[in-house]
C-alpha cells in the first residue's frame, strides 16, 4: 500500500514534465481509438452490406465447384435434396430465412442493339432495392432478410405477386436505349445446347458502382421456367445472428454430407481481403504507437529516476528493501503508462462522440462519397490499456534497476 | 552507560574510492568503540572521512576493508533485506539536507520508517503525534515539507530519525544548512532526545561550537583518527 502511494504521488511530482508524456500518450491512444472506430464500422457495415447483397451468412450446393463454375451456368449443379435441407431449417430459431437462386448468362437486345448480361434470379419477396441515397457507411439501408441489390434509379420496387419482369443495371440500359416499361429480348443457352428467347418487361433500374454495366435480376421462378431447370443449384441461408454462422454450418454438414455448404467468410473474398488488409494496417499501427510510447514513457522514467537518486538512498536508508523500490518504480512506469492508456480512451471515446455528431468521417468508395461513423469496439480498452501497463512496467525496467545498483551511500552523494 | 560491550566497534576500517581509476583512500585503518547512549561528535575539515564514516557505521555503504560490528553483529554478513530491516529497526538517519520525501506530508514522513515495521495502524499514528508533539511540529502534519523552513524540516528529519525507537541515531552535518541560532535549537533538540530516548547519537560536523553538544570529540584528518578522548584512542592503528 505504501510503495503504491509513493508511486501514484511520484507520477505527478515532476508536473510538466509527466503531463508531457501524459499528453503524447493520450493523443496517440485517441487517435488509436478513432482511426480502429473508423475501420471498425467501415468493415462492419462493408461485411453486412457483403453478407445482404447476394451471399447470405451461408450457401448450399450440390458440389464443391459450383461457387467456381457454376453460378451463371447452372445446369449440371442441382441441388436435388434443397427441399430437405429447407424443411430441416424452417423451424430453427437461429434462422431468419432459406431461399434459392440460379443465374445464367445472356445476350440482351433491344432494337438494333445487344449487350451480354449476367442475370442473377432471387425470389421476388428476397429482392430489395433502396430508393433512396444513403450517404453514410451503416447497415440502415439493409433489410435482414433480403437482399439489397442496388439504389434504384427509375421503376418500381419488386412486386412479389409480378413474374416475367427485370432490373436492368443503369449502364446497361443506356447502352440499350430502354427505360422502366419498356421490353428487352434475352437470349440464353439451354442445358442442351440450344437457344430459348423470351421478352422482359423491364420494372427498374438500378445502379450498383462497377455492377450496373453487366448485370440484371429477375424473380427466381421465371429464370427456372426460362432455362428450363428443375432443381435450384444453391440455397441462400440468412441467419437471425452472424455469430451462428459456424454452428449452422456445422450441423448443415452432418445432416447433409452429400452437399456442399459455405460460409459467408469463405464466400466474401474481396471483404476478406480488404479486412486482412486494414487489420494488418491496424497492428502496424498499434505496434508502431507501442514503440513511441514505450519511448516516451521509458524515458520520462528514466529522467525521473535520475533525478531523484539522492531520494533512492533516503529511502534504504529508513529501511525500504531494494525489491521494494523496484516495485516502486515499475509501478510508477505501470500507473503512469495506465493513467495514459485511460485517459487517451476517454479522449478517444469522446473524440468518436462529437465525429459522430459531426456527421461521421468522409470516406471515398469507388464513385460515393460515404460518411462513416466512428464506432470503437468494447474489446478495445483491453487492447490499449493492457499493452500500455506492460508497456509502462517495461519502460520502467531499466531506471528500476538504475535506482537500486548503487550502493545508498552513493546514492545519497548526489546533489538534489 | 554501560561500558562493558560497545554499541559500535570497528576494526581496521579502509574505505577507498576509485576516481577515475585512481584509487583514493578516505578512511584508512579505522579503530573505534562508541558505547550505547554515547553523544559522539566527529569533527575534521572536508574530506577528512567524517561522511564515509558515518556511512559505513550506518551500513548505507560497503567497507574496502575492515569489520563493524554492532553489538557484536558483523553487519558485513548481511543481505540486503536484513540489512534494511537492521536499518528500519536499530538506526534513525538525519542528513545535511533533511533528506524529507516532498510527496509526503510531514506527518506521512515521519510515519514512513514505522510502514516498515510491524505495528498497528493506531501505535503508529500515535507515535507519530507524540514525536511530533516533542519536536514542536504538530500543528504542522498535514503540510508538506516544502513549505517548512530550514530549521522545521530538520525537525521533521529528527522526529523520523526517532519514531523507531532507535538504538542509534547518525546524524551527518546535522546542523550545516541551518544559520547558527536555528543550528543551536536543532543540537538543544537533539541532545533532549538523546536524553529522554536513551538513543545514542553520533554526528559530524567541522563546527567546534557544535561539537561542543558531544560527550566525546573524535577528530578526523585524511582519514584516521588524530585524537580521541577515550582510551579507544590507544588502539588507533598508525603507520
Amino acid at each position: 500500500m505504501k510503495v503504491i502511494l509513493l508511486a501514484w504521488r511520484n507520477i505527478f511530482r515532476q508536473k510538466r514534465h509527466t503531463a508531457a508524456t501524459l499528453l503524447a500518450v493520450i493523443l496517440g491512444i485517441a487517435g488509436l481509438v478513432v482511426f480502429e472506430g473508423f475501420l471498425h464500422q467501415l468493415m462492419g457495415s462493408f461485411r453486412d452490406s457483403t453478407i445482404l447483397s447476394g451471399i447470405g451468412h451461408l450457401q448450399v450446393a450440390s458440389r464443391a465447384d459450383y461457387w467456381k463454375k457454376g453460378e451463371y451456368s447452372p445446369y449440371s449443379y442441382a441441388l436435388a435434396d434443397h427441399g430437405k435441407v429447407e424443411q430441416s431449417l424452417q423451424h430453427d430459431p437461429r434462422v431468419l430465412s432459406v431461399f434459392p437462386s440460379t443465374g445464367f448468362t445472356c445476350l440482351a437486345g433491344a432494337g438494333t442493339k445487344s449487350l451480354s448480361l449476367l442475370v442473377k434470379a432471387f425470389p421476388n419477396s428476397r429482392m430489395y432495392f433502396s430508393q433512396k441515397t444513403n450517404r453514410r457507411a451503416d447497415a440502415s439501408q439493409l433489410v435482414p432478410d433480403k437482399f439489397y441489390l442496388g439504389h434504384l434509379e427509375a421503376g418500381e420496387e419488386p412486386d412479389p405477386l409480378q413474374t416475367g419482369e427485370l432490373y436492368l443495371g443503369a449502364t446497361a440500359a443506356r447502352i440499350l436505349g430502354v427505360r422502366p416499361g419498356d421490353t428487352v429480348t434475352l437470349m440464353a443457352l439451354l442445358p442442351e445446347g440450344g437457344l430459348n428467347g423470351r421478352d422482359f418487361k423491364i420494372r427498374g433500374l438500378f445502379t450498383s458502382p462497377g455492377f450496373d454495366r453487366y448485370f440484371a435480376y429477375t424473380d427466381y421462378k421465371t429464370a427456372m421456367d426460362f432455362t428450363l431447370q428443375k432443381a435450384p443449384p444453391v440455397l441462400h441461408i440468412l441467419l437471425r445472428h452472424r455469430q451462428d454462422t459456424a454452428g449452422v454450418a456445422g450441423e448443415l454438414a452432418v445432416k447433409f454430407p452429400q452437399d456442399h455448404v459455405k460460409t459467408w467468410q469463405e464466400l466474401a473474398v474481396y471483404y476478406r481481403q480488404v479486412n486482412s488488409m486494414f487489420t494488418t494496417f491496424l497492428t502496424i499501427i498499434q505496434a508502431i504507437l507501442m514503440l513511441v510510447t514505450l519511448f516516451l514513457l521509458a524515458n520520462s522514467m528514466a529522467r525521473s529516476v535520475l533525478e531523484r537518486r539522492r531520494e533512492w538512498g533516503t529511502l534504504r536508508a529508513l529501511g525500504t528493501p531494494a525489491p521494494a523500490i523496484v516495485v516502486m518504480v515499475l509501478l510508477e512506469g505501470i500507473l503512469l503508462g495506465g493513467v495514459g492508456g485511460l485517459a487517451g480512451l476517454g479522449v478517444g471515446y469522446a473524440a468518436a462522440g462529437v465525429i459522430n455528431l459531426c456527421g461521421g468521417l468522409p470516406f471515398h468508395n469507388a464513385s460515393q462519397l460515404l460518411s462513416v461513423d466512428v464506432v470503437p469496439e468494447a474489446s478495445l480498452v483491453g487492447v490499449a490499456v493492457l499493452p500500455l501497463l506492460i508497456t509502462g512496467a517495461l519502460a520502467a525496467l531499466a531506471p528500476a534497476w538504475q535506482a537500486v545498483k548503487t550502493q545508498p551511500a552513493d546514492s545519497l552523494r548526489e546533489l538534489a | 552507560m554501560s561500558r562493558s560491550t560497545p554499541l559500535i566497534q570497528t576494526i581496521g576500517l579502509k574505505k577507498h574510492y576509485q576516481l577515475d581509476k585512481a584509487d583514493s583512500p578516505a578512511l584508512e585503518g579505522i579503530q573505534l568503540k562508541i558505547f550505547s547512549g554515547e553523544r559522539v561528535a566527529l569533527m575534521g575539515p572536508s574530506g577528512s572521512g567524517k561522511s564515509s564514516l558515518l556511512n559505513l557505521i550506518g551500513c548505507l555503504d560497503l567497507p574496502t576493508a575492515g569489520q563493524i560490528l554492532y553489538q557484536d553483529v558483523d553487519t558485513s554478513l548481511m543481505n540486503d533485506k536484513k540489512l534494511s530491516a537492521f536499518r528500519n529497526k536499530s538506526m534513525g538517519f538525519i542528513f545535511q539536507s533533511f533528506n524529507l520525501i516532498p510527496v509526503l506530508s510531514v506527518f506521512e514522513n515521519v510515519e514512513y520508517p514505522l510502514l516498515w515495521q510491524n505495528l498497528s495502524s493506531g501505535e503508529r499514528k500515535a507515535r507519530v503525534a507524540g514525536m511530533l508533539e516533542k519536536v514542536g511540529l504538530a500543528s504542522f502534519a498535514r503540510r508538506s515539507p516544502e513549505l517548512l523552513s530550514g530549521g522545521q524540516r530538520q525537525r521533521v528529519a529528527i522526529a523520523r530519525a526517532l519514531a523507531g525507537k532507535p538504538r542509534l541515531v547518525l546524524a551527518d552535518e546535522p546542523t550545516a544548512a541551518l544559520d547558527q541560532k536555528t543550528g543551536r535549537d536543532i543540537m538543544e533538540l537533539m541532545t533532549q532526545l538523546n536524553e529522554e530516548e536513551g538513543a545514542t547519537l553520533v554526528f559530524s560536523t567541522h563546527d567546534p561550537l557544535v561539537a561542543q553538544w558531544a560527550h566525546r570529540i573524535i577528530r578526523l584528518v585524511d582519514g584516521k583518527i588524530v585524537s580521541d578522548p577515550t582510551e579507544t584512542a590507544n588502539e588507533q592503528v598508525r603507520p
